[in-house]
């Protein structure tokens, strides 16, 4: 139990796989595949520093309420109760110890923004994304606007966020067959001082009743669904100062899309 | 039946909480046995030892749901409560619906824990108390002789003395002498006592 924190704390390190990825393009696609599911265990995660850290807290509330009740008693040990608090003591070690780890934890997944380039994120995942598709049964095309502005961003972050969008597609669309699965990712400039990425679907689109919901965190309208993906991508949008959003594809189907300022100029 | 005094099973793969529970048993004077896992246990435990079992769902190896269904196959009658952690609510259910006696979600309150345990051994010193009884019942029913038991079968259909001795082929004599056989082996104090005796076997296949 006690090596989950540790094992998360993988997930912030992808710089050695890219390393590697340099030289064996099938270690590259099947490094990015173990990152994409360390980040999709994020709400696995929460749910197991949860789980470790009501271990030494249930430990210390029993070791205390042995005590009161030992100290309820005429002539307590007090063996057993120098006993008692010194386990106290060794859990509440054990408590800091867990925190401390997610403390590291935390600091390494502090990634650093520097000026990328969406369109070659999107074809750096071009390749995952086309086998998870085709796995899918979905056809997957790429719109992207040449001459794009850089972005300032953690570029492994965005690139969550693009898988995120894909993922939820995939399913939308495995839940809900059409005679042609597609999804088709784009990107734009908007406003002047925006870039824009976007991935549609034709699939059946969301309720219109869900549609304000769907980014807020653990709203899930599957069964099995954590309700974070989008709401880790809204997050993440927000430290890029950006933004994400929703709209209906025509003539059916979703659009989820996220908007990046672009750099301004020195 | 040797009455041992019951044992509080504490399975947990976590030293800190096992060994805390362990800890807070002992000081309401409960006698405990604390076990690393369900494998453990499993060894260690004998069906005719009184108690209940404190048991984490999550561990590694065979889990808690995986103990209680061993134990199921097995016709234990320990009852078990369940620790659960906070996501594991599913599990739990699952747990109850599979016979748990109860379960308690951590971080509990001692007298949360204190008071299961206490509804647990009252159950457990039932439930064995019951099986004792139906295990005397059955070794008197088992003494009785093969005529015997056919007079048994006519008695709890109620069965006056004159039919049965026509359906046997006795005389009306005998078939009191084997009544007051039947009274005697089975121990029973009356008529409506025997029927008992005989229906509380039954559910089992046991009639003769």
């Amino acid at each position: 139990m006690s090596d989950r924190v540790h094992e998360a704390q993988g997930a912030g390190e992808s710089l050695p796989e890219s390393v590697a990825a340099a030289r064996d393009p099938a270690a590259a696609l099947h490094g990015r595949l173990l990152n994409v599911s360390r980040m999709a265990t994020i709400g696995e995660m929460a749910a197991g520093v949860a789980h470790e850290l009501n271990q030494p807290l249930t430990a210390i509330a029993n070791y205390a309420h042995a005590c009161e009740r030992l100290l309820a008693r005429p002539g307590a040990d007090l063996d057993d109760l120098r006993e008692a608090l010194h386990q106290i003591t060794a859990q509440t070690t054990r408590a800091a110890e867990i925190i401390r780890r997610l403390r590291a934890l935390a600091r390494s997944q502090q990634s650093d923004h520097v000026p990328v380039d969406l369109n070659k994120l999107i074809e750096e995942l071009h390749e995952l994304m086309k086998t998870d598709a085709s796995l899918h049964g979905v056809s997957l095309t790429l719109e992207l606007a040449p001459g794009l502005p850089e972005v300032a961003a953690a570029g492994s972050e965005i690139q969550q966020v693009v898988l995120n969008f894909l993922r939820n597609s995939l399913e939308a669309l495995a839940a809900h067959p059409v005679s042609r699965p597609a999804v088709a990712i784009s990107t734009a400039v908007v406003n002047g001082h925006g870039v824009q990425l976007t991935v549609c679907d034709n699939g059946p689109g969301l309720p219109a009743a869900v549609e304000r919901q769907v980014f807020d965190p653990f709203f899930s309208t599957k069964e099995n669904g954590t309700g974070l993906g989008l709401a880790i991508s809204s997050t993440i949008a927000r430290a890029h100062g950006g933004s994400v959003g929703y709209r209906a594809n025509t003539p059916c189907g979703a659009c989820f899309y996220i908007v990046l300022p672009t750099q301004l100029p020195e | 039946m040797q009455q041992q005094p019951p044992t509080v099973f504490i399975v947990d793969d976590d030293e800190g909480v096992r060994n805390s529970l362990r800890f807070l048993l002992k000081s309401v004077g409960h006698a405990t046995r604390a076990l690393a896992s369900a494998n453990e246990f499993l060894e260690t435990y004998k069906p005719n030892q009184p108690g209940c079992l404190v048991l984490d769902v999550r561990m590694p190896g065979m889990s808690g749901l995986e103990l209680q269904q061993q134990l199921n196959l097995r016709g234990a009658v320990i009852p078990v409560i369940f620790i659960t952690g906070h996501g594991d609510i599913p599990m739990a259910v699952e747990a109850m619906q599979q016979g748990a006696f109860d379960f308690l979600q951590k971080p509990f309150r001692d007298q949360e824990l204190i008071d299961r345990i206490q509804r647990a051994l009252e159950r457990d010193a039932r439930s064995r108390a019951a099986l004792d009884q139906h295990a005397r019942i059955r070794e008197r029913l088992d003494s009785l002789t093969p005529r015997e038991r056919e007079v048994l079968a006519l008695m709890t259909r109620g069965k006056p003395n004159k039919i049965m001795a026509a359906e046997l082929g006795v005389s009306q004599r005998t078939v009191e002498i084997h009544r007051a056989r039947v009274m005697e082996k089975s121990g029973a104090a009356s008529l409506a006592q025997l029927v008992r005796m005989v229906m509380d076997l039954e559910p089992d296949g046991a009639s003769p």
